[in-house]
């Protein structure tokens, strides 16, 4: 990985195009699914957490169990094989019924 | 004397290279910071209480939307607020150790890969970059305008119907066409980029289907991404398609791998 040193005059860092809070799912998607994990004293399982929905909680969950399961598509460049109409969609029904979570994907079945 | 003292523990949000602790600020979110520095890289931490932070509150604490989201939330404020002024390393929610001796023990078993993330992350930052599209307008956007003149006879049924289908398919196959190019541009960009899975409606509320949500990792003056999605903006705009740069954000995405669970 290349290491480009540059001078920040200003990070400038918020939130959100166009100002505002960050949206919520953004931010659990990367809180909860993403960042170095180290195993403290208190060991999260965030298989626990019910969130919202069964849905929020696939989301966050869908990960862990995909790395589990030796999926790890997003990985990797997941256009190069996406192409036709089996692609994202179609790995990740697969993905939720190997992780035996309910399927529903807001009427978009074919 | 009888004065139950409640126990507490060392929440960590990240890490710091050592040499940049003083840039860490004292209070941020709401929260007083400590820094627990072992080696070459220091912790940016707060003292927490069991009774929330322990294994069966926590528990129970996730569960509670309201509780998750304000802490999920000062998570990523601190992490903001410390990124304002110095690389960081971010870490999982829930990064907790009793002591700052155990804590400084955690980061010492990982100096290494710690070293590592903070020199892939710094002068660096986040962006995630995502797209919508709203169907219904891509397909009358890609169909021809004579499709309008089915019949009412069984055979324009049957074409109407095949059209239909066509337009689906046509859809279909613009949007995956149309993902990998934007992914592709941007991640020109980028140091690093990642493809997270679309979020489902359900999380956006949004009526239009997210078909990429990107993380990318830019020189913090993100603007050759900005430009670039402006363009790509402009030429989508009569296909329902919207794009979207969300951060900058603590590198989340370009962390991992440097540890496992232990």
């Amino acid at each position: 990985m290349s290491s480009r040193d540059i001078a920040t005059s200003s990070r400038g860092l918020g939130h959100g195009g166009g100002g505002g809070p960050a949206q919520l799912a953004d931010v659990l998607e990367r809180v909860l699914d993403k960042g170095i994990v180290i195993a403290g004293d208190i060991r999260i399982n965030l298989l626990d957490i019910e969130l919202l929905t069964v849905k929020l909680r696939l989301l966050i969950a869908s990960a862990d169990k995909a790395r589990e399961m030796g999926i790890d598509w997003w990985e990797g460049d997941p256009f190069l094989s996406s192409r036709g109409h089996d692609g994202i969609e179609g790995r990740l029904r697969r993905l939720e019924e190997a992780a035996g979570l309910p399927l529903d994907d807001g009427g978009k079945k074919r | 004397m009888s004065a139950v003292a409640t126990e507490t523990a060392f929440y960590a949000y990240g890490v710091v290279a050592s040499g940049q602790r003083a840039a860490v600020p004292t209070r941020a979110a709401g929260a007083a910071l400590e820094v627990v520095e072992a080696g070459p890289v220091a912790a940016v931490a707060s003292v927490v209480s069991l009774d929330e932070f322990g294994e069966e509150p926590l528990r129970e604490n996730l569960n509670d939307r309201d509780w998750l989201e304000r802490h999920a939330r000062a998570h990523e404020d601190v992490l903001l607020a410390v990124a304002a002024s110095a690389d960081v390393v971010p870490f999982r929610f829930g990064t907790i150790s009793r002591t700052a001796d155990d804590l400084r023990a955690l980061l010492r078993d990982r100096e290494h890969a710690l070293v590592a993330a903070l020199e892939r992350v710094r002068g660096k930052i986040e962006l995630g970059v995502k797209v919508w599209v709203d169907e219904a307008r891509l397909r009358r956007a890609l169909a021809p305008p004579a499709a309008e003149a089915a019949s009412a006879t069984g055979r324009g049924y049957l074409e109407a119907r095949r059209a239909a289908q066509r337009e689906a398919a046509d859809a279909e196959t613009f949007c995956a066409d149309l993902v990998r190019e934007v992914y592709e541009r941007v991640a020109a960009h980028a140091a690093a980029a990642v493809v997270n899975r679309p979020q489902p409606r359900e999380l956006t509320g949004r009526a239009e289907r997210m078909i990429l949500n990107a993380a990318l990792l830019v020189e913090s003056d993100a603007t050759a991404v900005r430009d670039e999605v402006d363009v790509l903006a402009e030429r989508l705009r009569g296909f329902g398609v919207t794009l979207e740069v969300t951060g900058p954000w603590p590198a989340h995405n370009f962390v991992d791998g440097a540890d496992d669970e232990a």
